[in-house]
């Protein structure tokens, strides 16, 4: 083989590491996003038995978003195993829990059960935070494109862009603003 | 073909004994543990495993039709395109190639491939196929009757 095509090879079945920002993100079009890096979908060489899946750096899991009121009324089923130990616990409370696991489980759910998922889902890292450990940080080679723009609230524009903005109405005189 | 006698509505025993078990042992030869050793329970697992022959013959087919689409879609996505619009593309410019050979090319002859994908894109503009993920793109190189009237 020569030297070309043994990097070839190399460059042709390494492990690529990219980074998604789920900022502002639905987690469950995310998961149908970031399984298809994690599996090696993404790839012309994907076969199901063969190992071509990337590895994803997932930053700013507790900022994502879920629709209408869902983080009211998904709920998250556990059982110890005992009797009377199913456990209902609601999105917010899972959140407020540990700001990784929506989207974990958003993703693990999104592949099919076989023997496959769990070491698949070792080579994802999920970050509440951007705060990367450098070590991993250093790896990453691609950004996967984020499925919607992040907006922007108002308390994040300066002062000077919010006065030169133009008014549509003037409020009227005796209007509460609150 | 008519019987006119009882005689021809026997069952025929087919060949000697030795001969039949064994027609169903060489079946069962690979077969683990009594499955292979045991007439009465290798033949039926032969059945079975005829059965699932005949059944895989169709899923075999199927199985590689959905693994040659996972990896042209793969191959569309890498061109900002979607699987659809690029399979309809290349129908309507007349380029006839089945999923096998796309998924071939894609693999092995990315540049190939590319092109394809550039062709199909211009198609895709011409006959105004909204599915483009990015409009902002240029496939400028490929020249179609499309592009030379709107340009004179």
């Amino acid at each position: 083989m020569s030297a070309l095509k043994r990097v070839q090879q190399w460059a042709t079945f390494a492990r690529i590491w990219h980074i998604y920002d789920a900022a502002w993100q639905n987690p469950f079009q995310s998961a149908e996003l970031i399984k298809r890096y994690l599996m090696g979908l993404h790839k012309p060489i994907y076969h199901p038995m063969n190992d071509c899946g990337d590895n994803v750096i997932v930053i700013n899991s507790s900022e994502i978003a879920l629709r209408g009121d869902e983080w009211k009324k998904r709920s998250y089923f556990h059982h110890t195993g005992y009797p009377g130990g199913a456990t209902w616990t609601l999105a917010w409370d899972l959140h407020s829990k540990d700001p990784t696991m929506v989207l974990k489980k958003a993703i693990y759910n999104s592949m099919d059960g076989n023997l496959q998922r769990r070491y698949t889902m070792e080579r994802l890292f999920i970050f509440p935070d951007a705060n990367v450990p450098s070590k991993l940080l250093g790896n990453v080679s691609n950004q996967i494109r984020q499925l919607r723009p992040v907006p922007k609230r108002l308390d994040h524009y300066t002062e000077d862009e919010v006065q030169t903005c133009p008014k549509i109405i003037d409020y009227p005189t005796d209007y509460v603003v609150r | 073909m008519v019987f006119t006698s009882a005689i021809n509505l026997i069952r025929a025993k087919g060949p000697d004994e030795f001969w039949r078990k064994r027609r169903i042992f060489k079946l069962a030869a690979h077969f683990v543990g009594r499955k292979r050793n045991c007439y009465s329970i290798a033949v039926r697992y032969v059945h079975r495993a005829l059965a699932y022959a005949t059944k895989g013959r169709k899923l075999k087919k199927m199985d590689m039709r959905s693994l040659w689409e996972t990896r042209v879609t793969a191959g569309c996505n890498q061109h900002n395109m979607e699987y659809g619009t690029f399979r309809e593309s290349l129908v309507r410019s007349d380029i006839l190639l089945n999923r096998k050979t796309l998924a071939d090319l894609a693999i092995w002859e990315p540049h190939t491939f590319k092109s394809l994908t550039d062709i199909a894109k211009r198609r895709a503009i011409d006959d105004g196929l909204v599915c483009l993920n990015n409009k902002e793109e240029p496939v400028d190189r490929i020249i179609t009757r499309g592009t030379l009237a709107n340009k004179s």
